[in-house]
């Protein structure tokens, strides 16, 4: 399959002997468009809304994404390659229309103003809070916990965090969907990471006052 | 692994759980948590608030009929 997709993609124009596409055919290619749309990306579907609810952290902002995302993705849908990745490919839609909406709402993305803390920054502290076990904690932490934490923490480290670790993509699909080298992604994900646990540890003894 | 084994593991800890890190550099952490127990509960930590963002995360409800109005939105918008 990729084998034929690329050996179509290398030739430059299509066969002349061919005549002009007619209206007919045309929409009869789009309709096999819609078709090919609907069975295959609309599966992404939920998976597409878990990072865009923990992106913006609100139901209503992510479905909206998800609508605005699947409008341009249908429009581009010939620019995507067939059996190349598709959830990467949504992913990287669903990121630029966030952009798009935080600008709009010209919340200006808050630079990386946080320290770096130790790996153990977390663990630490609940040690220090500490009654109960470290890991007793982790088993009540909830959805809505997390989503603020996330929320805490700059958007260019969160969107790593939530690519990686929630939408369970590869440093370098990573990469490819944000557009960045894998290294930033690396560094990023290790702040983003980090900020995190920070953002979690004060909710925690927010929690406990 | 720099000289102090556990803060070797320390900052490899997150290539660690991401598996990024060659065999040689798993087996010397392996062999590390297997004799320090410092290392092992943290590591277990670690281990565990990865899961358990994951989990938590990918039970996040999706609405109800949300493929459904997506296909409806996009018809209606005349892109499909
Ligand atoms: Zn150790």
């Amino acid at each position: 399959m990729l084998l034929v997709a690329d050996s179509v993609g290398l030739v430059a124009d299509p066969p002349s002997d061919q005549a002009e596409p007619t209206a007919a055919a045309e929409r009869a290619a789009e309709a096999r468009d819609r078709v090919h749309f609907e069975e295959e990306a609309l599966e992404h579907a939920d998976q597409l809304y878990r990072i865009a609810l923990r992106l913006s952290g609100s139901q209503q902002t992510a479905e909206e994404l998800v609508q605005e995302t699947y409008l341009r993705a249908f429009r581009g849908w010939r620019g995507y390659r067939p059996g190349s990745n598709l959830a990467a490919w949504l992913a990287t839609i669903l990121r630029n229309v966030f952009l798009d909406e935080a600008r709009k709402q010209s919340r200006r993305p808050a630079q990386e103003s946080f320290e770096d803390t130790s790996e153990y920054y977390l663990y630490n502290h609940l040690s220090e809070a500490g009654a109960e076990p470290q890991e007793a904690v982790l088993n009540r932490l909830s959805g809505g916990a997390i989503a603020e934490s996330l929320g805490d923490i700059p958007p260019m480290f969160r969107e790593v965090v939530v690519l990686v670790d929630i939408g369970d993509f590869s440093y370098q699909d990573a990469a490819d969907i944000l557009g960045i080298p894998i290294g930033t992604v690396m560094s990023r994900l290790h702040r983003g990471r980090r900020a995190l646990k920070q953002a979690l540890a004060s909710r925690a003894s927010e929690d406990a006052s | 692994m720099s000289l102090d084994p556990c803060l070797g593991v320390e900052s490899q800890l997150q290539p660690y759980l991401d598996r990024q890190l060659t065999p040689g550099e798993v087996s010397m952490i392996e062999q590390h948590l297997g004799t320090c127990a410092y290392c092992r509960e943290r590591y277990h930590f670690e281990a565990k608030l990865r899961d358990t963002v994951k989990t938590v995360c990918c039970g996040d409800p999706v609405p109800e009929g949300l493929v459904e109005r997506v296909r409806l939105h996009c018809r209606g918008q005349g892109a499909a």
